[in-house]
């Protein structure tokens, strides 16, 4: 470790700022920070405000889908300045809907969730649960998040671009989104800084876990979270690349010419094209993308996992069940994740053979799947439930994250995915496992870990009246689109009431949209909640949860170098409800005869 | 509450010969689902209500021995296995890999799919499609840049705008492809889809139900509309309106004809209704089988819809002989 703090000021504890001798100003400590804790709320705060942008922009989507061509409200005025909605009648465009439409996928994934899970609490906790000072790189650290701010801002500035944002979805598929106006360009710059901030945080997030391990704690010592970062980081490292390499190959379609992704003879609007020589072929970036975004789905919902074992083990009082069986599982999951890409293009043409072997490991994929929700469900049995606010996320995460799971096996499977395929129920399917799966997870992490980070609680009442609203909301908005789109009803449209089984579906669109508005207004008190606690909430002590790992044996908050005396590791993860022990938990940094 | 009675809660129906296939393999589906996540949730609603705090002084700290996790596992891998080798490998080999033979006497059809059109291109009675090339594309006339001109075999092609007649009871063949982006042809009430990827050609096959005509299934996707009363809320009225047609003749009180049969009622005939004093209405899609584009296509991705219209073998063979002597005729929409 490059910086060779002094940690030995034990009387000084809950100064956070101790001896330090070269003490930053208020730049160095708060904004340009090498500090993994502030470089972790850094990226959580930046990734909630984004995840408020990006479901802003899903009102806006769900407020056309429900009341078709409308004027949007409030904002509709604002939103023809950038090209939106109508300038006359405000309500929402056609290009506005395709440019809204790709750019919440974008923000909700890219800027949203893994950021918020592998940046933010990754960043944050899993340094402290290991009993490291830092993370093993801090300037890499630092610069991952600056490369990842101005990926953001390069995104959210494409609005502006001429033309508008990106419209060709978050899945940017060629030659649309070669013969796209400069948002695409826009959206390529972003991407290609986004994925870079991936990939520096990933060998840090490697190299950390690999070398900075307190005395003690053995790979089998690490709490569940760990090894969902560890599997996550081992993921973005290996899945990012071909994105990489084909985001770049569409910027010089766009930009040079080349034609990668450009087959020959296209006839577009009233002309022939003429600008690309053609014989490229579109496939092969569907290819790379999906090669990168299938174990990207498992970027969202491992880490989710991981907080998710945390809060159900310190809240059931037991030891997680079957945590070696939940680690194996991970690893597998994270190496499958990367032969199952080709099942989002069974409908590309794809021969038998092939669509065979995809089929087959999508299949298999689905068990560790079955056997990580079975293991969380079993640890409930025999345990000592406290319905704080956290658990009641982590405990909702299981039903959600199962319906998420199981209406993936029929888009799986080809000969069922040939009517489900690019209908409502795709959109029902990935939601489930990413909204209500793992954005509820992530709240679950706030809740738990905000009195780490801040030495405050957060108020339980205001957190029910978020969860309860939150998980009527997520339902009322996802659960119809399984009817939509049972029903035959294609993805991305404007308005779907043109077609017939779009009408005899609408009402459902309806209710989708009343949910989103309920959703909308739970936001409201874990917003309030959050910052009044931040400011004035109740203060608790360092371990105020009886929780058993590293991250609560630090003060709250810990101060920079974050242990007072370097931790020693005697026990497992999940040390709770010892028979014969007084106390219902044994911290793993002190030794079990206590 | 009207709107949600008139709501599909589950598949469209299915007018394929082997769409029963695809439909069985989905409900299978769901029905293992459906025992899963409530054995799952059976369980998970137990321990929330058994082993809360108040009820447990002490967790076990010692885990379950369960064999359930197990079984369960074992269970669904079987149950997978089953689902992939005997309902979906085979469905998949013969969608894909068992095109008709020249025996089946197929009838083929190639889709040229555009920003934001289907077309459709018939070989005409010679039964040879003629020549393609995009030098020949006139948007107005010659949309797939037929070689009229240059190509005997083109001279009796029909092409047609997003209108695809096509005759029941025949096995057919659907070379699809696109002059532009990537679309999706899809034909939900056939349980077809198929990228439309340009650059490519790519068959695929079904064979429509024999007995099947448009005209039948418009009277099964048939359904009655409230009229609403003055003052009421038209939203629903115009949304069951919309692409419908009467099915009878709707007279008022007095006897006079306010909707013709097959007249599409909205929200001009409404005042007339009223005045009328019909309370209902009976209607049907005017165009029952549609064709879907399921991938993102641009700007009116959302109306690039066509209409498959099926018919007896007879009478498609009169459309077909009748549109082929017009030579260089373009159906429009």
């Amino acid at each position: 470790m490059s910086h060779g703090h002094d940690h030995s000021h034990g009387s000084h504890g809950h100064d956070p700022h101790g001896h330090d001798h070269h003490e930053p100003g208020f730049l160095g400590k708060y904004v340009f920070s090498v500090d993994h804790k502030v470089i972790g709320i850094q990226y959580a705060v930046t990734s909630l405000v984004f995840l408020l942008v990006g479901f802003t922009m899903m009102l806006i989507m769900r407020w056309q889908l429900a009341r078709p061509d409308e004027a949007v409200p409030i904002i509709g005025g604002l939103l023809a300045r950038l090209g939106i909605t109508n300038a006359g009648t405000r309500s929402l465009l056609p290009e506005g809907y395709n440019m809204l439409g790709a750019m919440h996928g974008t923000i909700m994934v890219f800027l949203g969730v893994v950021p918020l899970a592998v940046g933010g609490f990754g960043n944050y906790v899993m340094p402290l649960q290991i009993g490291a000072k830092d993370m093993a790189f801090p300037k890499l650290n630092m610069m991952s998040y600056w490369v990842f701010l101005a990926g953001g801002i390069v995104m959210l500035a494409s609005f502006g671009a001429n033309g508008g944002a990106a419209q060709s979805g978050w899945t940017s598929y060629p030659p649309l989104s070669n013969i796209a106006l400069s948002g695409q360009t826009w959206w390529l710059v972003g991407m290609v800084l986004l994925i870079t901030s991936s990939l520096l945080g990933s060998v840090n997030f490697i190299t950390t876990i690999f070398h900075l391990r307190a005395k003690g704690m053995s790979l089998w010592k690490m709490p569940f979270f760990v090894w969902g970062q560890l599997v996550t980081a081992f993921l973005l490292l290996l899945a990012f690349p071909p994105l990489e390499a084909a985001g770049v190959l569409q910027l010089m379609d766009r930009v040079a010419d080349t034609s990668f992704f450009m087959p020959a003879g296209l006839y577009v609007g009233d002309k022939p094209v003429t600008s690309w020589t053609g014989g490229g072929n579109p496939l092969l970036w569907q290819h790379l993308f999906w090669f990168l975004a299938h174990p990207e789905v498992y970027v969202l919902i491992l880490p989710a996992m991981g907080i998710v074992g945390e809060v159900l083990a310190n809240n059931t009082r037991k030891p997680l069940w079957g945590y070696k069986t939940l680690v194996y599982s991970i690893i597998f999951l994270g190496f499958m994740s990367f032969i199952v890409w080709a099942h989002h293009m069974y409908m590309t043409g794809m021969g038998t053979a092939i669509s065979t072997f995809f089929q087959a490991t999508t299949m298999i994929i689905s068990i560790p799947s079955v056997i990580i929700l079975t293991c969380f469900i079993i640890s409930l049995y025999g345990a000592r439930i406290r319905y704080n606010t956290p658990m009641l996320f982590a405990i909702s995460f299981l039903p959600m994250f199962a319906i998420g799971g199981l209406t993936g096996l029929p888009l799986g499977l080809a000969a069922a995915d040939i009517h489900l395929h690019d209908t409502y129920y795709v959109i029902g399917h990935f939601h489930y496992v990413v909204a209500p799966g793992t954005i509820f997870a992530l709240f679950a992490g706030i809740y738990h870990w905000f009195p780490k980070a801040t030495g405050r609680r957060m108020n339980e009442f205001l957190g029910k009246l978020h969860f309860w609203p939150s998980l009527i909301g997520m339902n009322m908005i996802f659960g119809p689109m399984f009817f939509v789109g049972i029903a035959g009803v294609q993805r991305r449209l404007w308005t779907q009431v043109d077609y017939n089984l779009g009408q005899l579906t609408q009402s459902w669109v309806v209710f989708s949209s009343v949910g989103a508005a309920v959703l909308g207004l739970a936001q409201i008190p874990f917003i309030i909640n959050f910052f009044s606690t931040a400011l004035a909430g109740r203060k608790v002590t360092q371990n105020p949860w009886d929780a058993t790992t590293l991250e609560w044996a630090a003060p709250s908050p810990p101060p920079h170098g974050n242990f007072l005396t370097e931790p020693v590791v005697y026990c497992g993860p999940y040390e709770y409800s010892v028979p014969g022990k007084k106390s219902d938990f044994c911290p793993q940094c002190q030794p079990m005869e206590a | 509450m009207s709107l949600l009675a008139q709501t599909t809660w589950w598949l469209p129906p299915d007018f394929s010969e082997h769409g029963w296939q695809i439909d069985r393999l989905i409900n299978w589906l769901h029905y293992f689902m459906a025992v899963l996540f409530v054995g799952w949730g059976v369980f998970l609603a137990y321990c929330m209500t058994r082993f809360t705090w108040k009820r447990v002084s002490m967790a076990h700290y010692t885990p379950v021995k369960a064999k359930a996790s197990k079984v369960i596992e074992v269970a669904v891998i079987i149950f997978e296995v089953i689902l992939l080798v005997v309902f979906s490998m085979p469905v998949l080999a013969k969608y894909k890999n068992e095109p008709p033979t020249p025996a089946d006497n197929p009838f083929e059809v190639h889709v040229v799919a555009q920003q934001f059109a289907w077309n459709i291109h018939y070989p005409g009675p010679d039964g040879i499609f003629g020549k393609r090339d995009i030098k020949f594309v006139k948007d107005a006339t010659n949309p797939i840049g037929l070689d009229r001109d240059g190509d005997p075999n083109a001279k009796d092609d029909i092409v047609s705008n997003n209108q695809m007649p096509l005759p029941a009871g025949r096995h057919i063949i659907v070379k699809v492809t696109s002059k532009d982006v990537i679309h999706s042809f899809n034909i939900p009430m056939l349980r077809v889809k198929q990228d439309a990827v340009p650059g490519i050609e790519i068959p695929v096959w079904f064979k429509v139900k024999e007995g099947t005509t448009s005209d039948a299934i418009r009277e099964q996707m048939a359904r009655t509309v409230v009229v609403p009363a003055a003052g009421e809320s038209t939203t629903a009225y115009e949304l069951w309106c919309r692409n419908n047609l009467t099915f009878d003749e709707v007279k008022g009180a007095d006897g006079q004809v306010v909707l013709k049969k097959g007249a599409e009622p909205g929200k001009d005939h409404l005042e007339a209704l009223r005045a009328a004093g019909v309370k209902e209405l009976r209607v049907g899609p005017r165009d029952p089988v549609e064709i879907h584009c399921t991938q993102l296509c641009g700007l009116t991705h959302y109306k690039m819809r066509g209409q498959v219209l099926i018919q007896s073998q007879a009478d498609f063979d009169k459309w077909y002989e009748e549109k082929a002597k017009g030579t260089g005729d373009f159906i429009e929409d």
